[in-house]
């Protein structure tokens, strides 16, 4: 029905591409029912790229990246998908051990929130040079070394004598950068940044996303940087996917889908924010909400909430597909993509 | 030019807490060091600032939530802070608050309806039947159903329960509103639908707001004049977008070019910011913000600025702004 974009075909003759998820659905166990939380995305990630994963609360960002590195609790949680191509070796299917080697290894992750993420009882040196100890062949006192210049490297001041301090001791920001220097500590090719900056003041924040931008740039790695906030992406990002209700709705380079922001979710989006650099006379508000999870509708998950929304959309599900031929632009959606309406309603109709 | 709903005077809160192992210390946390301010009729006051300067404390303060030190709240020609306590309860009516979080200030146990028609019934504002239609009526003014007065907080989602904060608020009939981040928790689709309601409700109920936000856009877009605070003081107040325009202390430069912009073209940039907020426990000497502040001068690190009003608009408090002594650098669009 669609064709599939150069950039989701070719993979394994792509070494450029670092990342490759394909048609990964993740599921969760609600009161006995199985109800998709992310479904069946496609994405790539390229060497050295920050790709934002960006949309409003429940609409599957996280968990994506948790489903990446395998961290969703099994009871409740199910992963399923075509491949997880990273560096040319599927991650599925790995066993717990071999993940082990490649989290916090090849793949790290920072959450939102570093207090809870770091250990209150250990230094924070101690807790950057465990990474080292764990997963490199050094002893205590090269892993230490080693972490005093990762302090070093994200910015900590008077870092050497900040070393044996505890997490309580810092500020949100400089848990934030311990955060990184963790990540960063074995050389990752990518990290998974999970609204890294929310929790801060906006000074902090333009502070650590300066200095993740530099990191970056310096060490070569890939970022997938998950937020809801537009503006963050605007400085961060590459590559943006906009996600709504556990589908990306639609992916392009980030000059591109700010210029030219195509489905109607996206453009909703940036039309609602308030801007600090000029006046908006008018909010344009999104009417209702996120369906829930376990009443999720057919079709378009979007018709709802939508102007444009045709009665193809309340039927079935659109694909993502470039905006025109050979565009990296791809948007799912029945009204603004590329297609023949009248034709594929016809068909829908009978 | 509208009349002076509420002027703040000087108003001070300290609070002392005990800090330290094994020996605590009492400590002094200037949270409001000396705040001035007006609010005109009809007009929403945004209060600017990071995490930790004293803006919450500040909107709490001036409704007597937490009793202030010194100075003093004048609220339509009447003086709150020697108001008593029956007197008191008169103002309230006319003084409402919005919180960020309203699941919080919410009891559980308690359906909506019963919550909304309680301020009515203390107030002695309506008899049981005529409060049930009221808060109908609110319901339906805030964009809830009518059935949401059966059901219980945890029903609702974050915009909605934000809804039933505002209703609550409105029960009263109150002329100032103090909203403290009041969308704050909020993704941004529901965030513009609470903005668009506030906006048309302050326009059917003429209301006046103090909007306290750490968001600018926010701010630019709800609020008609501003004040930047930092660590306990006010930096900057002026007229929006005047302000955004042309920032006069070197912070409120800051705060505009660090908060982001939905525009790749204008994002790229990230401006040298030093450190971080110092805390409010130990302030530094002079200009709190010369530890931070690219302009500094050896004035800054002894002396607190005085106050500077620039026109009759406009005010700051920045020695290199007293002494013309901005250099080519100094923040200018």
């Amino acid at each position: 029905m669609h064709t599939m974009p150069n950039s989701i075909q070719s993979s394994e003759s792509n070494p450029d591409i670092i990342l490759d998820v394909r048609k990964l659905r993740t599921s969760f166990r609600i009161a006995g029912e199985w109800h998709a939380a992310v479904r069946d995305i496609s994405f790539t990630l390229r060497r050295n790229e920050t790709l934002a994963l960006v949309g409003e609360s429940g609409c599957g960002k996280s968990v994506t990246a948790l489903s990446v590195l395998d961290l969703v609790p099994s009871q409740n949680g199910r992963i399923e998908a075509e491949q997880i191509q990273f560096n040319g070796r599927n991650l599925l299917g790995l066993s717990e051990d071999e993940m082990r080697e490649i989290r916090g290894n090849r793949i790290s992750m920072i959450f939102q929130e570093p207090m809870t993420a770091l250990n209150p009882v250990l230094s924070v040196g101690h807790q950057v040079a465990e990474a080292l100890l764990y997963h490199r062949d050094m002893n205590k006192e090269e892993a230490n070394r080693a972490a005093l210049e990762l302090l070093d490297q994200v910015k900590i001041p008077s870092a050497s004598s900040r070393f044996k301090e505890y997490p309580h001791q810092f500020s949100g920001g400089m848990r934030q950068r311990v955060m990184i220097a963790m990540a960063l500590a074995c050389r990752p090719d990518i990290i998974l940044a999970d609204e890294p900056t929310t929790a801060l003041d906006v000074t902090i924040q333009s502070q650590i996303l300066a200095l993740l931008g530099e990191l970056k740039r310096d060490t070569g790695m890939s970022l997938i940087f998950i937020t809801h906030n537009l503006g963050v992406v605007a400085s961060i990002a590459d590559r943006v996917a906009v996600m709504y209700a556990g589908n990306i709705v639609e992916i392009a380079d980030v000059d591109s889908l700010f210029a030219h922001p195509t489905h109607p979710y996206t453009e909703a989006l940036m039309r609602s924010i308030p801007r600090s650099d000029r006046d908006t006379e008018t909010l344009h508000s999104i009417p209702g909400q996120v369906p829930p999870i376990s009443r999720m509708p057919d079709g378009c998950r979007f018709a709802a909430r939508c102007d444009l929304a045709r009665p193809i959309c309340r039927k079935l599900d659109p694909a993502l597909q470039q905006i025109n031929a050979g565009s990296t632009h791809e948007v799912a959606c029945w009204v603004r993509g590329d297609h023949d309406l009248t034709a594929i309603e016809d068909r829908a109709n009978g | 030019m509208a009349d002076t709903l509420l002027r703040i005077e000087n108003i001070k809160k300290f609070f002392h807490v005990k800090r330290g192992f094994p020996v605590a210390k009492t400590m002094t946390v200037r949270a409001v060091d000396g705040v001035s301010f007006e609010v005109k009729r009809g007009r929403s006051f945004g209060l600017v600032g990071e995490s930790g300067c004293g803006k919450s404390t500040l909107g709490r303060a001036l409704l007597r939530l937490v009793e202030p030190d010194s100075g003093s709240v004048t609220f339509d020609g009447q003086d709150v802070l020697s108001t008593n306590a029956s007197d008191m309860r008169a103002l309230r009516q006319r003084m409402q608050i919005i919180f960020q979080d309203p699941y919080s200030s919410l009891n559980p146990r308690k359906r909506i309806g019963a919550a909304l028609v309680e301020p009515l019934l203390v107030h002695g504002l309506a008899d049981k039947r005529q409060a049930h239609e009221r808060v109908l009526k609110l319901l339906d003014e805030v964009g809830l159903p009518p059935d949401a007065a059966n059901r219980f907080p945890h029903e609702f989602s974050g915009g909605q329960r934000q809804r039933i904060g505002i209703a609550r608020a409105l029960t009263v009939g109150p002329e100032l509103i103090v909203a403290d981040e009041p969308v704050s928790a909020l993704d941004v689709s529901i965030q513009a639908q609470i903005l668009l309601l506030l906006r048309e409700l302050q326009e059917s109920h003429n209301l006046s707001f103090v909007f306290i936000s750490h968001d600018l856009g926010v701010v630019r877009f709800f609020c008609q004049d501003m004040a930047v605070m930092y660590l306990g003081r006010i930096v900057e107040t002026g007229p929006i977008p005047r302000i955004f325009e042309e920032p006069l202390h070197p912070y409120t430069h800051i705060l505009r070019d660090a908060s982001p912009v939905p525009d790749p073209r204008q994002s790229r940039k990230f401006l040298h910011i030093e450190g971080e907020v110092p805390s409010a426990v130990n302030p530094p000497s002079g200009c709190h913000f010369h530890p931070r502040c690219p302009y500094a001068a050896d004035i800054c690190k002894k002396v607190s600025p005085d106050w500077h009003q620039v026109d009759a608009e406009r005010g700051v408090a920045c020695h290199l702004f007293d002494t013309g002594n901005t250099g080519p650098d100094y923040p200018k669009r």
